[in-house]
């Protein structure tokens, strides 16, 4: 349905009775705008129904039903309820409630009045374009298929057929020519259709129901055709100036299957105009225009103009990650801060160092002596003796001077020469016993707790 | 129009696949050229968070340095004041003078146990005053900054609370204050940087837990034996029992 510039042909369809003048296989009509109108099923809906009120016939209760009574209440205090009931005596009749909608031969509730409004009026403007809307909706084959007509073998839609049909005369012939346009099976399933209807219509004037078939409309006023189709069960006949929507969409259902005669046809063009020319039978009236020209929302889209400027698919939706904690998910940490594990890793052997050092320290401070005891136990009891006497003097002398005692020729009164290692080793664990002790007296005031020991150092007068 | 044995592919599937492809390519490049940036940033992170250690570790020794040398000379070395607090409402919202409701709100405080970095200036310390009832603050030390980010830092990204998952999002929107991952952002707001404010401001409010070991008395001020005002540096006590 785009506004093309070129209007498609459509071929009309030809009969036996046809002369062969032109010789040409068909001729071809170009498609009335009309069939490229919008096609809008919600105005086809509302008009359809608001026409398909107009044909009514009013009905009603009586006036009078139920008030032929003079009947009245018998009030209180008769232990029956208060509904007027019949006066007088001498029947069944008489004392039974009466007026009430709930009584038994009374009124009903809200009698029908005949002044119901049963014609509705319909803007002009909105029946033409629910006409113009059903024609279009004839000329596509799915809304036609949809709609159920027997469509398989009818060449083509819109069905245009000479205008040698307008001049057929017998019923015979008019089925002769509904068959050589594949016509004849949608009317076929009509006359199949027939059947009681169901329901109490059927007791209602309104017994037989049956499919609708094709709609034929013809051109000429008086054309024979009328009075040759009319009789064909389902088929039924219209001229091209005086098209119903109650025919073009039965029901208000959009897609009768239509069979247009050549005159009729053309005609289409000058009763509805076209999207440029105003129609020149219908007064001002212009073809409706379409929302959308082109309505080909996938086309649209994958159209080179609008695929050139679109972004690529954003396949993958980024999801917020739990928070896990820094402080305790290594992980997560050297995501945010690479350097912590550097940071890491050189506290722990920074601690490791200082505990070790520490440790050393302490050691160094309480080291007990085994060296010498050990060896001091491996020498000979005149050895030892000898070994105890030297010891000792060291210490007594290590707090004079050092020097001396690094002579190893310090003689003892016995001739048994101690080793030179041997006396070395004894001069080296006097002076660490001699610093040992040194250090544990200056120490011994700052390990313990005395808080003010900058002071008391500054008391004493003593540097660090 | 190709035309496979016996199979016509539409236009439109080329057309489609041909844009497929193109895509494909420019995605893989941008991902590369992003991969590039990611590693260099890294290079430069690991090399911020170094100095800045560095730095951190000589402030501490530089303090010592100067008080051991202050007490030889026998004098005393007064530490310059604080220039970073952090605060936390410790009341509920029931009950409040609507000016000094108003004050916690520019404080961002609106909610009890939530805290906030302040910068340390006459205005601040003003608006400190009026709400003192109502909060506790104190200075912040280097520990209590770190792990308040680290592990209760969220950011404000279009006006959303986003945790700090990664660099990514600091460089966002800090980004053009030169403040790129997670240690400049502590870094600015320990040493009240030139962009404290915007970084301050990118932070969110921190939704702290209530302390475990409870507050001693909340209505009462804490040179009394309660819980509000000014504590200096024993905010890291409390900071240490909340976070």
């Amino acid at each position: 349905m785009s506004a093309a510039a070129a209007r498609p042909l459509v071929t009309v369809q030809s009969l036996e009775s046809d002369m062969a003048t032109d010789g040409a296989a068909a001729n071809s009509v170009p498609l009335p705008d009309v069939m490229r109108a919008a096609i809008r099923p919600d105005i086809v809906t509302f008009v359809h129904g608001q026409i398909s009120k107009n044909a009514r016939q009013p009905y009603a209760v009586s006036n009078r039903a139920g008030h032929q009574t003079s009947a009245e209440s018998w009030g209180t205090g008769r232990a029956v309820s208060r509904i007027p009931r019949v006066a007088g005596g001498g029947t069944h009749r008489a004392g039974q409630g009466a007026f009430g909608n709930m009584c038994r031969g009374g009124r009903m509730f809200a009698p029908t009045k005949i002044w119901r409004r049963w014609h509705r009026q319909v803007n002009v403007t909105q029946k033409r374009h629910a006409v113009v809307s059903a024609i279009a909706a004839s000329a596509v084959p799915s809304l036609v298929l949809a709609r159920g007509h027997k469509i398989e073998e009818v060449p083509e839609l819109p069905l245009v057929v000479s205008d040698a049909a307008e001049a057929v005369e017998k019923t015979s012939a008019a089925l002769k020519v509904l068959k050589q346009i594949g016509a004849h099976p949608d009317a076929e399933k009509a006359k199949d259709s027939q059947a009681i209807r169901a329901g109490k219509g059927k007791a209602r004037n309104r017994r037989y129901v049956s499919r609708k078939g094709p709609l034929v409309v013809y051109g000429n006023e008086g054309a024979k055709l009328v009075k040759a189709f009319r009789n064909i069960p389902g088929v039924e006949i219209a001229h091209v100036s005086r098209l119903n929507l109650l025919k073009l969409a039965p029901g208000g259902h959009l897609g009768r299957f239509v069979i247009w005669t050549k005159y009729a046809f053309e005609k289409l063009d000058s009763i509805y105009g076209t999207f440029d020319k105003v129609s020149e039978k219908k007064n001002g009236y212009v073809l409706p225009r379409a929302k959308m020209i082109n309505a080909d929302l996938a086309r649209i889209i994958n159209s080179d103009e609008v695929q050139s400027v679109v972004k690529p698919i954003k396949k993958e939706v980024k999801k917020a990650p739990l928070k896990k904690n820094p402080l305790k998910n290594l992980n997560v940490m050297l995501k945010l801060n690479p350097y912590a594990k550097a940071a890491k890793r050189m506290a722990l052997l920074a601690e490791a160092q200082r505990v070790k050092a520490k440790q050393d320290k302490l050691d160094k401070k309480r080291k007990p002596i085994t060296k010498i005891i050990t060896y001091f136990c491996c020498l000979s009891m005149h050895l030892r003796f000898w070994v105890y006497l030297y010891f000792i003097g060291s210490l007594l002398l290590v707090s004079q001077s050092r020097a001396s005692l690094m002579q190893p020729g310090w003689k003892l009164p016995c001739p048994v020469y101690l080793s030179h290692s041997v006396i070395c080793l004894l001069q080296e664990e006097a002076s660490a016993i001699n610093s040992a002790s040194k250090s544990w007296y200056k120490t011994m005031i700052s390990d313990s707790d005395y808080t003010e020991f900058e002071n008391f150092t500054k008391w004493l007068g003593a540097s660090q | 129009m190709a035309e496979k044995v016996g199979q016509i592919v539409p236009e439109s599937v080329l057309k489609k696949q041909k844009r497929e492809e193109e895509w494909a390519l420019v995605k893989k490049q941008e991902v590369a050229a992003l991969k590039e940036k990611k590693a260099a940033n890294r290079k430069l992170i690991y090399n911020r968070a170094k100095d800045y250690a560095k730095e951190y570790a000589a402030q501490e020794r530089e303090l010592i340095q100067l008080k051991r040398e202050a007490r030889l000379k026998g004098g005393f070395y007064v530490n310059p004041e604080a220039k970073l607090l952090f605060i936390i409402r410790i009341r509920g919202i029931n009950a409040m003078h609507p000016t000094t409701k108003k004050i916690l709100q520019l404080l961002r405080l609106r909610q009890i146990f939530n805290g906030v970095f302040l910068k340390v200036n006459k205005a601040t310390v003003n608006m400190l005053h009026r709400v003192e009832p109502y909060v506790t603050f104190g200075y912040p030390n280097l520990k209590s900054v770190r792990e308040l980010i680290y592990k209760r830092g969220f950011g404000k990204v279009n006006k959303q609370r986003i945790a700090l998952t990664d660099n990514s999002i600091i460089e966002q929107t800090l980004g053009k204050h030169g403040i790129i991952c997670i240690e400049d952002l502590i870094h600015e707001i320990l040493t009240v940087g030139p962009h404290f404010k915007e970084a301050n401001n990118f932070l969110w409010p921190f939704q702290l837990s209530a302390p475990l070991g409870g507050l001693e008395r909340k209505r009462n001020h804490y040179v009394e034996g309660g819980d509000a005002g000014n504590r200096e540096d024993y905010i890291n006590e409390l900071i240490r029992r909340m976070n």
